[in-house]
């Protein structure tokens, strides 16, 4: 084969496959706007209940009028920043535990019932608790973040410790390393890629955390105005809040998928 | 058995070392009732069946076990922990991808806190010999093979040990490759004047490469037989030993040796 044949046909593959990314695209924004344009109608036709479902024109105006007045973005910064601390904090004091229990077996072994339990508890429920502890206000929010985050994060991060190939820490040992430094040499820079996908982890489950937590006590942030908007029954602010939640924290994600990307090419 | 003693220590010496591996379920005796000189510049060949115990003696004389029972001597000083100038090779080279080749190289002055430009030029000249300084600061993901064994020699050379234990570190390589490093091996370990001991399932290859071959039994893991190798394979580059007179002789026994050892393990 010439070399200029191997280019058309490569060439060849390349619009082939422009042309399906393309499609994929064009199909998503269909059927966004179908489900956008079918709820509209449907809720025009009074075929599902407007008072629920609200309007997505009704929504948009919403957001624009909240948008232009300034009351939205204080709630839409508050919650972002207290989902951030939440799973900043979540992910390293699981790293830290972690390494405390990995430092000592004896301390895992003593603790790994305690674990378990920490585990399947429902940290919701510990909601109250956090509201006597820490007062009904930003705290009592971001511990209920971190603590839906911590414990998983703990376990997690201590399985990648255990599973890194004893042959490396093999290494460090033979050319004379101790503990700390088996510890700063392999054991720690090797699950940097298990510490980064948990952090992809932690961002979901804060957000379940901070919206929780702004459900029970706070007075602003977009768990707040949900429930502010069920009480009241303004179902377009429900339904707008919503929105925003999906497009932020789609968004956080993505960012964080992006620095683990970044972070980790060294390791593949 | 009655050991000659001569007034200048060996470089290695094992008394009656005797080790178990303690578990839940069993005590497995590894091996027993070791005893073995290896002389300052010796180039030592353990050969036996899986399961002799052969990476156990490697680890007992790196310091990394403790042994149940028996001593263990480097020149003349009872072994008591890692140390220095022991230098461990392992069967796959077990690189640090997060590391750049010059530093994977550097791992050991760093755990040994003795990282200087002096040191570091030294390991330098090392890669240099091994035909590597070109590829110092790519990744180790980038390496063949035969390359990255070849940097695993320089990271445990760099810290000037006098004593190499080399657990098969030939076994991973394709053929071709595993030649040529073998005779990169044996010269670099006669110039630098090191004392080599060698764990291989190859029974040609620890016929080239070693001034004796030390056969071990299973089961648990015993002194069968040493083997001293003539004079004209021993001073031979690994690759023209095997063509040398006498080889094929040497070879016969040595597996004539290894079928009575593994026969009289199934009778078990």
């Amino acid at each position: 084969m010439q070399a200029k044949e191997i280019e058309a046909v490569h060439l060849q593959y390349l619009q082939k496959e422009g042309r399906t990314r393309t499609w994929v695209f064009v199909t998503q924004l269909l059927l966004f706007a179908a489900f956008i344009g079918l709820w509209e109608m449907l809720s025009r036709a009074n075929l599902i209940n407007s008072l629920i479902f609200s309007y997505p024109s009704k929504i948009i105006a919403l957001l624009w009028t909240q948008l232009l007045d300034g009351s939205l973005l204080p709630h839409v910064g508050l919650t972002v920043w207290e989902t951030i601390v939440g799973f900043v904090l979540g992910t390293l004091l699981g790293t830290l535990l972690a390494s405390v229990i990995w430092w000592s077996p004896f301390l895992s072994r003593v603790l790994e019932p305690y674990l378990v339990v920490a585990n399947s508890m429902p940290k919701v429920a510990l909601g109250p608790v956090f509201i006597v502890l820490f007062g009904p206000g930003l705290t009592s929010v971001i511990a209920m973040g971190l603590a839906i985050s911590v414990i998983i994060t703990t376990i997690n991060i201590y399985t990648s410790f255990r599973e890194v190939n004893p042959n490396f820490v093999k290494v460090v040992q033979t050319l004379g390393g101790n503990k700390r430094q088996i510890f700063t040499t392999v054991i720690l820079p090797s699950t940097i890629p298990t510490i980064l996908a948990t952090l992809k982890v932690n961002v979901g489950l804060s957000w379940v955390g901070v919206i929780v937590g702004e459900f029970l006590v706070s007075q602003m942030g977009l768990g707040y105005l949900i429930i502010y908007g069920f009480q009241v029954f303004n179902f377009t602010l429900v339904m707008m809040s919503l929105a925003i939640i999906a497009v932020v924290a789609t968004l956080m994600y993505q960012g964080v998928a992006f620095l683990e990307r970044r972070l980790t090419s060294q390791f593949k | 058995m009655m050991n000659k003693t001569p007034s200048t220590p060996a470089k290695i010496e094992l008394r009656h070392v005797t080790h178990l591996y303690l578990s839940a379920h069993r005590a497995f005796m590894a091996v027993k009732d070791i005893n073995l000189r290896v002389e300052e510049g010796e180039f030592i060949c353990l050969v036996g069946p899986s399961g002799c115990g052969k990476t156990t003696l490697l680890s007992l004389i790196a310091g990394l076990e403790k042994p149940t029972s028996g001593e263990l001597f480097i020149d003349g000083k009872p072994v008591s922990g890692t140390s220095s100038q022991v230098g461990y090779m392992l069967q796959q080279d077990y690189l640090f991808n997060w590391r750049s080749i010059e530093d994977n190289v550097f791992l050991g002055l760093e755990i040994q806190g003795i990282r200087n430009k002096e040191t570091e030029e030294y390991a330098l000249h090392l890669l240099e010999e091994m035909e590597l300084v070109d590829v110092r600061r790519s990744s180790p993901t980038q390496l063949s093979g035969g390359m990255r064994q070849r940097v695993a020699l320089v990271r445990t050379l760099a810290c000037q040990p006098d004593v190499l234990l080399l657990d098969e570190p030939f076994s991973a390589l394709d053929y071709h490759t595993k030649l040529k490093l073998e005779d990169l091996v044996f010269t670099t370990l006669r110039r630098h004047k090191k004392t080599a001991l060698l764990v291989t399932h190859d029974l040609s290859e620890s016929i080239a490469l070693g001034d004796r071959v030390t056969i071990l039994s299973r089961n648990p893991g015993q002194v069968r037989m040493e083997l001293t190798i003539p004079p004209a394979i021993r001073n031979a580059l690994p690759f023209e030993a095997r063509n040398q007179e006498g080889f094929q002789d040497v070879f016969h026994q040595v597996w004539k040796e290894m079928e009575v050892v593994s026969d009289a393990s199934k009778g078990n």
